[in-house]
């Protein structure tokens, strides 16, 4: 990505110790810093990395926080002004974002954002809404060209054959299927299914309309003809940039830039992008940088370079970023969640609260821990790091408690008799101890901290989860190991070094004593 | 020395102790002896404030014993428990040394006392070097006495050590035991539920049952003018060849 190109010649060893100097080497003050987000769909990435190019040939100093989760996460961090842009869709405005604030127009939608010192670009010009689709040789055999004319294919005799597939949340949304039914009047019943089955359905023949998003790369490779929404039941997702409204102060020719976009991809353009993406596996700033110099006549610095060197780089780069987040938080959880254990231990009226708390944050969902986090730490590694500790709390806590519950009572009476102070008999004979209960707490917060570290990929704190979230996303299978197979070594790898501590910290006795 | 005074304890609504009174006579061993739940461990508990009395006063040295005070009381005070109840994580030398080195003690200081008691208490050599996993029982026993003489306290308080212990090793601590405490001249509480082990220790034994002191006195006096029919019958009950406990006098 371009925030490390002025570092990229260096050697990898290097690159390691250098790693906590990079951001602050990669800092070119004369130039304003532009920071571009993008959810995690391959289109939005494509777009995300669109903009950064149009950033950085207007004399920004653009970054790229590449495939940031989910809508959620993404405007968050818009509104915090961790990033200044990225793409959005009008719909998910209306719907999601704004949603119960009544906005019915763009200039709502305008009037809305600008309350939150955001802004909203013209459309780029493709809608990517849901659509019905079907085969583009049956849909002229049979004269279809719009939903009203599948609905009266379907009351025809010779239609009523037609089967209709769709995914489940199309079948479940009130903009979905409900509506469309009611709207064109169909009397049949769909079935639910995969949309990757769908469109298998399709070409076999065994089903003829199913639910599509109207960009999808599939709509060409399946050869299919999107039907017209000719009642406009669908709302529409015009593809929007959104941007901090200080951008206009702060970079005005980078925003002129950015605004170049407007109304200059259709929907068989963007289409085709997603298309050279998710099908041909070219990459994604490639796509971006083509479409830049064909359709503007703007030429970007997206140079190739050699695919060892990316690999060998964001090896380097995910390893230590993913250590740096599973040592952070299992430090800090280890210094608060060690003291909890024994407080749990030693005053019997907070057991309960304390181990219910730490249970209870260890069932919050990921995903939800970072929604909460993001709008207070914003991206990178402060939630990541944040979202870790809390996981780690609770194998640790409950560990250390159980270890120093579990000592028996004579061992414990045998210290108060010696006339050892409180303190005294913690430090010299409970913790002791507990110490082989307490050290496996922390190495199972650190195993599952190496496998959860993953989700800094969601945030922009990168990791291995970087190259596993891109790999799922553009489905490339080699892309995807790049994550796996480190993260799963390195899980293995700690076990092993938690092995060789327990040696030094539990002392000899205990380990003689399991060993009989 | 140790007095207790009117001291009682309840769990609830069950009353384990009555009201009782004892004076521990110095330089002299006195054997708690009654079944299960006659009340004598709780009375040794109180006595080393592992129990605080529901009601009473205990006294060490005529000062009264309160929770303020009680941890340096406990530093005069030996305590053995069944089984030795050594740190698994300590060394034989670790455990016996741990509260002389918490004091402050030089390592030496530590390392001659702990060689000095291992020869008292005939531990064999080597053994002081090993975990207590690696013990046998009667050895984890000795080391659990040379930890509770470290200090070289006053009283020693010991709760059926020897319960555990197979009768030949039991016999040989059982001789080691008291040739200890009669040249160490200590004041020692023993608690058992054995007669004989109560005969062979015991300067004074204080027979206890339903939470209340039953008879005191010498073996011999018990025997020969039990003070109740349980006194004949928890005698009896032991099986003691020879010894048969007279029926109590109808006066």
């Amino acid at each position: 990505m371009k925030s490390t190109s002025p570092i990229s010649h260096l050697p990898a060893a290097t690159l390691l110790f250098l790693v906590v100097a990079t951001t602050a080497i990669a800092d070119s003050p004369d130039l304003p810093l532009v920071r571009i987000g993008s959810k995690s769909s391959i289109e939005n990435v494509i777009l995300g990395e669109m903009l950064t190019l149009l950033a950085d040939q207007a004399g920004g100093d653009a970054r790229h926080q590449s495939a940031l989760g989910g809508t959620q996460i993404v405007f968050a961090a818009l509104k915090k002004g961790d990033i200044d842009a990225y793409i959005e869709y009008t719909g998910t405005l209306s719907q999601e974002i704004l949603k119960g604030q009544r906005v019915r127009s763009d200039e709502d939608i305008r009037a809305a954002l600008a309350k939150m010192n955001l802004a909203m670009s013209q459309p780029l010009g493709f809608n990517n809404t849901y659509a019905l689709g079907m085969k583009a040789d049956v849909a002229e055999k049979m004269q279809i060209a719009s939903i009203s004319d599948l609905a009266k294919a379907m009351k025809a005799a010779n239609g009523s054959k037609l089967k209709f597939g769709f995914s489940d949340e199309f079948l479940k949304r009130g903009d979905g299927w409900p509506a469309v039914k009611v709207l064109y009047q169909f009397e049949n019943q769909p079935t639910g299914l995969d949309h990757s089955l769908a469109y298998r359905g399709l070409d076999a023949g065994t089903l003829h309309v199913t639910d599509l998003y109207s960009t999808d790369p599939e709509i060409a490779k399946y050869k299919l003809k999107v039907l017209e929404d000719d009642l406009a039941c669908f709302p529409e997702y015009h593809a929007v940039i959104l941007y901090r409204a200080d951008l206009k102060d702060r970079a005005p020719q980078v925003l002129e830039n950015l605004l170049k976009l407007e109304g200059k991809i259709d929907n068989s353009t963007m289409m085709e992008m997603n298309t050279r993406v998710r099908i041909d596996h070219d990459r994604d700033i490639n796509v971006a940088g083509d479409f830049l110099l064909s359709k503007l006549q703007i030429k970007t610095d997206s140079s190739e370079e050699k695919k060892w060197v990316v690999i060998g780089r964001d090896f380097v780069r995910n390893t230590t970023r993913h250590l740096l987040l599973v040592f952070c938080s299992l430090s800090a959880a280890i210094v608060v969640a060690v003291p909890l254990g024994i407080w749990a231990y030693k005053y019997s009226k907070v057991t309960h609260g304390i181990l219910g708390i730490v249970g209870i944050i260890q069932t919050i969902p990921s995903m939800a821990v970072l929604v909460f986090m993001v709008p207070l730490l914003g991206l990178g590694e402060k939630p990541a790091i944040m979202a870790l500790f809390l996981y780690s709390l609770l194998p640790i806590v409950r560990n250390t408690y159980a270890g120093l519950k579990e000592i028996p009572d004579n061992l414990k009476e045998s210290a108060i008799v010696l006339g050892l102070s409180r303190q005294a008999r913690l430090y010299l004979v409970e913790l002791p101890i507990a110490s082989r209960s307490i050290l496996s707490g922390i190495k199972t917060a650190a195993v599952i901290n190496v496998g959860t570290a993953t989700i800094g990929g969601l945030i922009g704190a990168g990791g291995y989860g970087e190259p596993i979230l891109t790999g799922i996303r553009l489905a490339d299978v080699s892309l995807l190991l790049q994550g796996a197979i480190p993260a799963a070594l390195l899980a293995v790898v700690v076990q092993g070094l938690f092995e060789l501590l327990e040696r030094l910290v539990v002392p000899k006795g205990l380990r003689l004593a399991r060993a009989e | 020395m140790l007095e207790l005074i009117e001291v009682s304890k309840s769990f609830g609504q069950t009353q384990v102790l009555k009201p009782t009174s004892l004076v521990l006579e110095p330089g002299k061993t006195t054997v708690f002896i009654g079944p299960s739940g006659c009340g004598k461990s709780t009375l040794l508990r109180i006595m080393i404030g592992l129990i605080e009395p529901s009601a009473g006063t205990v006294k060490f040295d005529g000062v009264e014993m309160t929770p303020r005070n009680i941890m340096q009381m406990r530093r005069k005070m030996g305590y053995v428990i069944q089984d030795g109840g050594l740190f698994p994580h300590l060394s034989a030398r670790g455990n016996v040394g741990l509260m002389a080195r918490y004091l402050g003690w030089e390592k030496q200081r530590v390392n001659a006392r702990v060689e000095e008691l291992a020869r008292l208490t005939r531990l064999p050599d080597g053994a002081l070097e090993r975990y207590p996993s690696q013990l046998s029982g009667g050895q984890r026993q000795r080391l659990g006495i040379m930890r509770a003489l470290m200090l070289d306290p006053s009283v020693i308080l010991l709760d059926e050590p020897m319960g555990a212990l197979d009768p030949l090793v039991r016999y040989d601590l059982q001789e080691d035991l008291r040739g200890i405490f009669q040249s160490l001249k200590k004041t020692v509480v023993l608690v058992t539920h054995d007669m004989g082990e109560a005969g062979f220790f015991g300067d004074t034994v204080v027979l206890l049952g339903g939470g209340e002191i039953v008879q005191q006195g010498t073996l011999d006096e018990m025997i020969r003018f039990p003070a109740s029919d349980y006194v004949t019958r928890f005698i009896n009950a032991q099986r003691l060849p020879g010894v048969e406990a007279k029926e109590v006098a109808a006066s």
